[in-house]
């Protein structure tokens, strides 16, 4: 079933056209990935679901509901949780702080404990630093946090944006992995990803978003199939 | 002047210090939080020492269960002007927020001025003198600086133990990642301001409990409180704390050696010096 479906969406800043029409819709339990050239609209197409943009047009579904006009912090309420593109994560504060700060929504409050568990057994190095700075942590180790507490928020629908950004291969795999686990627990993810080869690797579905358009779906071994996916991302 | 007035004076010079501590921290928290400086801190200040006189005066209360009143009365003070002034301009330049504060500042010295005029009065309250061997010590700057040092650990417990205070903490250092966890940002920097807000209204409720006053008196004490705030580092609380003793030792200080007037000139030097050799305080952090 479907938990999240984005129809014909158009959007960008002030009088900016990003998105010209995208679409995409995330299954239950599968882990999706949107993948596109560096200024394809991908984070504008995610701020723009996440309510931190308004549509101009088009409908976002949520369980069948529009909730296009819905305001942010009633989305994460809803379980719709946003991994922010350069991990803005709380630098003065410590590992645990940041992990209790995401998990502010009602949803997530009473979970804490439990959801710290999780979190610490998905990334022991998470329990090791538990009371060091967020700021002086290493990069890998700060996307960790990010997602981490991204977890916190005891999310239904975790959108992912540029996890592998600036880390190195074997962290990347490691983060990878762990999106395999997650999917396991339940949660619906969505990747947004630069790094394409990767992405359709771990990915059940893919979405090729280009010029602020959805140019091509379907099952990511399909689309690394495909001559165009090929030649225009992949460099084969 | 022997030993034991120096040791007084020194002495004098801490619980004066804590107090001036405890209004520039109002200062730096706004700061802190939001990148406002507030040039309504000293009307504030005034006000809680109005706030203090009125309330002994007219109804009698005792000067220190007063200051509970003036503490919550300054909380909600803060939260109305930051609603009616500054929300709508906390993202716009310094400038804007700087003629925000500014105007509220002529706003409340301009009603206090036609209300109480600019005559000065005390609040005729004594707890005694206390002896300490060679020290003499006015009861009532000891116990405001035990006030001052109380409502400072409070703002500790609050800011690192609370969930509340965690996200002031959280919008202070990210308010777009705060924003995206669901915490009410705008609730939260309307909070912060109450608190800024309340911490000069009680800096100024205790320094009326042993010095005179006017409606323009909280002009001096928020000059203070940015020499204070720099030595310190902006937006730093613990900071403000240390900048706060070494004023108040410096005032109690400089008299014996020099006459009364140097005290703001060798201030006022301090400020820019420090400006010139540390722009980010003795104990700022670089940004």
């Amino acid at each position: 079933m479907a938990i999240l479906e984005i129809r014909d969406v158009t959007s960008g800043y002030g009088e900016v056209q990003i998105l010209w029409g995208a679409g995409l819709t995330l299954e239950e339990n599968k882990l999706t990935c949107l993948v596109g050239a560096n200024g394809a609209g991908k984070t504008t197409l995610l701020r723009t679901v996440m309510g931190l943009l308004r549509p101009w047009s088009g409908s976002i579904l949520f369980e069948g509901k529009d909730f296009s006009r819905v305001p942010a912090h009633t989305k994460a309420e809803m379980g719709l949780v946003l991994v922010p593109e350069g991990r803005q994560l709380f630098t003065d504060m410590t590992v645990v702080e940041n992990l209790e700060m995401g998990a502010t929504n009602r949803r997530s409050r009473p979970k804490f404990k439990d959801n710290l568990e999780r979190v610490f057994e998905m990334f022991p190095r998470m329990k090791e630093r538990a009371n060091q700075k967020a700021g002086t942590l290493s990069g890998g180790e700060q996307q960790m946090l990010a997602v981490a507490r991204g977890i916190m928020a005891e999310p239904r629908v975790l959108m992912i944006d540029e996890l592998s950004l600036g880390l190195a291969p074997l962290l990347v795999l490691q983060l990878f992995d762990s999106l395999k686990q997650l999917k396991k627990t339940g949660i619906t993810i969505l990747l947004v990803e630069q790094n394409v080869q990767m992405a359709l690797a771990v990915s059940d579905y893919g979405y090729v978003l280009s010029q602020g358009r959805s140019e091509l779906e379907g099952p990511t071994r399909q689309l690394m199939d495909n001559q165009h996916v090929r030649t225009a991302y992949l460099g084969l | 002047m022997g030993n034991s007035g120096l040791i007084t004076s020194l002495v004098d010079g801490v619980l004066i210090g804590v107090i001036y501590g405890l209004a520039a921290m109002g200062m730096t928290l706004i700061w802190g939080v939001m990148s406002v400086i507030n040039l309504a801190h000293g009307s504030v200040i005034a006000l809680g020492m109005f706030g203090i006189y009125l309330l002994f005066t007219s109804l009698g209360l005792n000067p220190y269960l007063a200051l509970i009143l003036v503490a919550i009365l300054g909380l909600l003070l803060g939260v109305i002007i930051y609603s009616i002034a500054i929300h709508r301009v906390v993202n716009a330049s310094h400038l804007s927020t700087l003629l925000a504060t500014f105007s509220v500042n002529m706003i409340v010295i301009g009603l206090g001025t036609a209300i109480f005029s600019t005559s000065p009065r005390n609040v005729n309250y004594s707890l005694g003198n206390l002896t300490l061997g060679p020290v003499t010590l006015l009861n009532a700057r000891l116990v405001a600086a035990l006030a001052a040092v109380l409502v400072t650990s409070a703002l500790y417990l609050f800011l690192y133990r609370t969930r509340l205070g965690k996200y002031v903490r959280a919008v202070a250092n990210n308010r777009a990642a705060a924003e995206l966890m669901g915490i009410p940002s705008a609730q939260i920097l309307a909070l912060s301001f109450g608190l800024g807000t309340m911490l000069a209204a009680i800096a100024g409720g205790l320094i009326a409990t042993f010095f005179p006053f006017t409606i323009l008196s909280g002009g001096v004490y928020e000059l203070k409180s940015f020499v204070i705030v720099v030595l310190g580092g902006l937006g730093n609380p613990l900071g403000a704390l240390a900048g706060g003793l070494i004023l108040g030792m410096l005032e109690s200080i400089i008299p014996i050696f020099l006459p009364n007037t140097w005290v703001p000139v060798l201030e006022f030097l301090l400020f820019v010096l420090i400006l010139l050799v540390r722009p980010s305080g003795l104990f700022g952090v670089k940004k």
